[in-house]
């Protein structure tokens, strides 16, 4: 299409040019949380800035990361998952299960991280299906996994006796350095990539910003809904599968809060509740925040018995923080949802 | 202090972000006279309505209520002034019923419960004189989008404000609707109550109206009282109302019309559709005219691939039938471009995003990658030739309303459309952006797609269409072409289903 020419140029129609501003990018207040966060408690406790401790905090964060990098394709398409701690727990005892079983051990991981992919889709499919909210959903099914993995694992820890090659993973690279700190990195970079730089990518934001609109530009949103929560259930049998390799077994109950810590996580890195964008960079540094706030209860002595509510309390002052600072940006550029909850 | 204007606004200022949208306005209402403030689409009338409302905060100049200087900055310090307001984007609540939208957040109490008793019999009265026959108790979702607007005004006027703002209260009103509106509005002036009147319907403002501010680009122009107009004033306000239709562009003459690709319906039938035979050619525009209940919502429904018709053919220009889903549609070619707001636009993202909602989205051909410098390039170019004034990066929501449209065109345009279904393409949107819409609408189809039009605006479908069909209860009514495009014909068509000469002339009269 060319141009067109209709309307006569009328008195006082001179176009105000926008002004361009440089925006934040939407990860400024994790950092800055982190930043400050390290800060604070090296200054408590001058040891935690020895390398080998702050390394040590990338290995905790490793695995919950990545099932932030899985919600926040969840939340971006303004789905929410609370399965996904179920989901790694299953996964991984499915693994340990086939390993004890005599399967080799990688062939036991591919098939954790298939179970997991499974169980995501089976999400996917009953929110397609029956048009039900993936909150409503993964509440009902996150139940049912975490029976499942009890009647499967009989309530014990599994110890898989031969790991070969996975037990690389619980080592450090240059001595120092996690392998899964490394694994979280790399994943969430390339994640990150996929998120906004390709189609899928693209459909995921489309869908989370505005699903009407989305489906009436041709977008599949069913087939996208489905797929971020397939994503979602591959990250979280992953991170099942090499939790067997670092740990070694897998416990009843070890992924107590991983669902709501990758949630939280999400969210502080950038990614709104409400969908429609994401970072998945931002997430794995919402985890590292989060990761300094755990450790730090421990390094600081926090009497065991307030621990939790200390916790989640500085949860809810990240969260606040980094509202206060989405709130700002928002006035700068001069435009905000109508949506309260946004 | 009785006879200060109820309300002026002096060097009144707000920007957006980089964006300007008052700059340096100036308005004065007098007491007991209705007000209409008349500019473009994006020329800042929202905005002063928002403004008003307590909605967004100004960021300079003197507000003076009732010879006092006030800041209005919230929506509760707008209602203690007496400020009542029917906004473009209303904060209504479509799963709560009726009664519970007018009368939301001024609940009468009896006993400390809500009594439904009182709502009832307050708002009575007011819904008879708006003409609303509808039950009060159903959830407002089950009404049609005028009804819901004078549920809205219906809303303001309960409040019994000193002050009206209304910010184009009539765009998704019927003529009949628009008449009764006015009569009420007109008895509450009687009565002493001030009204700003924004509106992009050009000839219902100036029929109402006392004073009259002509805004651009957040200044005001022209502020007189109506009897004052000269006719060379009024003329500059009609240049938004002259050469409103383009001439049609003829770009296919050669070719012999039956060789030309068409898409054929042949007996379609499902939901209130039966029986619908009809072809369209590429390089026409078909008008489709229609009641609300007359089908034509199914029968684009249909061709968009949203619903499986029960009976009948489809044939389209690429030889193949009805698509299954409106992802098969999109991939197709078939676009469908509808007014109603929120279909279209993901306001939160860049307009570059939102351009590339159908080549990036929909298709699964191409690139498997996104590139958010290509989709820049994309929309630089599109709001270069759509003159949307923005730049690429701002997102979407921050566009006035007809630049929203404009979006959501661009995006299809990006595709080089084969079968163009417009349900309403430039309702609620200013008279600069209709024209500029119409001429693209023409330019569609002189590029050789297949255009069908559907519009509640009769004097759209005989100023754009070549053609138009009229349908009546799911049936095809008629159809008039050429010289025998008239609105009253088309209005007696609609509502009768068939053309009779006694009708005609009597619409004929209330149409002019």
């Amino acid at each position: 299409m060319t141009g067109i020419d209709t309307a006569p140029p009328l008195a006082g129609s001179a176009n105000h040019p926008p002004r361009r501003r440089r925006r934040l990018p939407a990860e400024t207040g994790a950092v800055i949380a982190l930043a400050v966060l390290v800060a604070l408690l090296g200054w408590l406790s001058p040891s935690f800035l020895k390398p080998a401790s702050l390394l040590s905090v990338l290995g905790q964060a490793a695995l919950p990361g990545l099932l932030a990098i899985g919600i926040v394709f969840v939340l971006a398409s303004r789905q929410i998952d609370i399965s996904a701690g179920a989901v790694f727990h299953l996964a991984a005892t499915i693994a340990a299960l086939l390993m004890v079983a005599g399967t080799n051990p990688w062939l036991a991981a591919l098939a954790g991280v298939a179970a997991g992919a499974g169980l995501g889709l089976i999400n996917g499919l009953l929110v397609i299906a029956l048009r039900l909210p993936a909150l409503l959903v993964t509440l009902g099914t996150w139940w049912m996994i975490q029976g499942l993995s009890l009647v499967v694992g009989n309530g014990q820890t599994i110890a898989p006796p031969g790991l070969d090659g996975l037990a690389a993973l619980s080592g450090n690279m240059f001595a120092i350095v996690p392998v899964t700190g490394i694994i979280l990195v790399v994943l969430a970079m390339a994640m990150h990539v996929v998120l906004h730089r390709t189609r899928f990518g693209y459909r995921v934001q489309a869908v989370g910003s505005n699903p009407q609109a989305a489906a009436h530009a041709g977008i599949p949103t069913g087939n996208i809904r489905a797929l971020t929560l397939v994503l979602m259930g591959a990250m979280a049998g992953l991170a099942g599968v090499i939790h067997i390799g670092v740990q070694g077994a897998v416990a009843p109950g070890d992924s107590g809060t991983f669902a709501p810590l990758a949630i939280a996580a999400a969210i502080i890195g950038g990614t709104p509740l409400s969908g429609g964008s994401g970072s998945v960079i931002g997430a794995a540094i919402g985890m590292l925040v989060l990761q300094t706030i755990l450790s730090a209860m421990t390094l600081l002595g926090v009497d065991a018995i307030w621990a939790a509510f200390a916790t989640g309390a500085l949860i809810v002052l990240a969260l606040a923080v980094d509202r206060l600072i989405r709130l700002w940006r928002e006035r700068r550029t001069g435009y905000h949802r109508d949506d309260p909850l946004a | 202090m009785s006879d200060s204007p109820i309300l002026s606004l002096r060097n009144t200022a707000k920007r957006f972000g980089g964006t300007v949208a008052l700059e340096d306005l100036n308005l004065v209402i007098e007491r007991g006279s209705i007000h209409a403030v008349v500019g473009e689409s994006g020329a800042g009338k929202s905005t002063l309505a928002r403004m008003l409302a307590g909605i967004v905060r100004p960021d300079g100049g003197i507000i003076e209520f009732d010879g006092k200087p006030v800041t209005i900055d919230s929506p509760q310090a707008a209602r203690k002034l007496g400020v009542g307001v029917v906004l473009q984007h209303p904060g209504l609540f479509m799963e709560r019923p009726v009664l519970a939208n007018l009368f939301i957040n001024r609940e009468p109490l009896h006993n400390g419960l809500v009594s439904r008793h009182e709502m009832e019999a307050r708002s009575r009265d007011l819904l008879r004189q708006l003409g609303i026959a509808i039950d009060v108790h159903a959830p407002l979702h089950d009404l049609a989008p005028g009804e819901r607007q004078l549920v809205m005004i219906a809303r303001a006027l309960l409040g019994n404000p000193r002050l009206l703002i209304l910010d184009d209260p009539n765009s998704a009103l019927d003529q009949r609707q628009v008449e009764r509106l006015v009569a009420v509005l007109r008895g509450l002036r009687a009565r002493g109550m001030s009204m700003l009147y924004a509106s992009n319907r050009l000839e219902d403002t100036l029929a109402i109206a006392d004073q009259l501010t002509v805004i651009r680009n957040g200044r005001d122009v022209l502020s007189k009282a109506r009897q004052d107009l000269t006719a060379s004033e009024e003329a500059m306000i009609g240049q938004l109302r002259q050469s409103l239709f383009p001439l049609p562009l003829r770009a296919l003459p050669t070719l012999g019309g039956a060789l030309r690709p068409q898409i054929s319906v042949t007996g379609l039938g499902g939901g209130t559709l039966s029986g619908v035979s009809f072809t369209a050619r590429t390089g026409e525009i078909v008008g489709l005219a229609g009641r609300a209940g007359s089908g034509i919502r199914e029968l684009f429904a249909t061709l968009f691939g949203q619903r499986r018709p029960r009976e009948g053919k489809v044939r389209f220009p690429d030889g193949d039938g009805v698509p299954r889903n409106r992802t098969e549609a999109a991939r197709r070619n078939i676009c469908m471009i509808s007014g109603e707001r929120g279909h279209g636009l993901m306001p939160d993202k860049s307009i570059a995003f939102n351009l590339a909602n159908v080549v990036v989205g929909a298709r699964d051909w191409g690139s498997r990658w996104y590139s958010p410098g290509l989709a820049v390039d994309r929309a630089a170019r599109q709001i270069e030739a759509l003159r949307i004034r923005s730049t690429p990066q701002m997102p979407a929501g921050s566009l006035s309303a007809g630049g929203q449209q404009k979006v959501i065109i661009a995006k299809w345009l990006e595709i080089g459309p084969q079968v163009v279904l417009l349900d309403e393409p430039a309702r609620g949107i200013d008279i600069g952006s209709k024209q500029e819409i119409y001429a693209l609408i023409r330019q569609m189809a002189a590029s050789g797609c297949v255009v069908l039009l559907h519009s509640n605006e009769l004097s759209e479908l005989t100023g754009l269409c070549d053609r138009i069909l009229a349908f009546h209860q799911g049936r095809l009514a008629g159809e008039i072409a050429g010289e025998d495009m008239d609105i009253g014909m088309l209005a007696t068509l609609i509502a009768s289903g068939q053309p009779t000469d006694e009708g005609l002339r009597g619409k004929r009269e209330s149409a002019a």
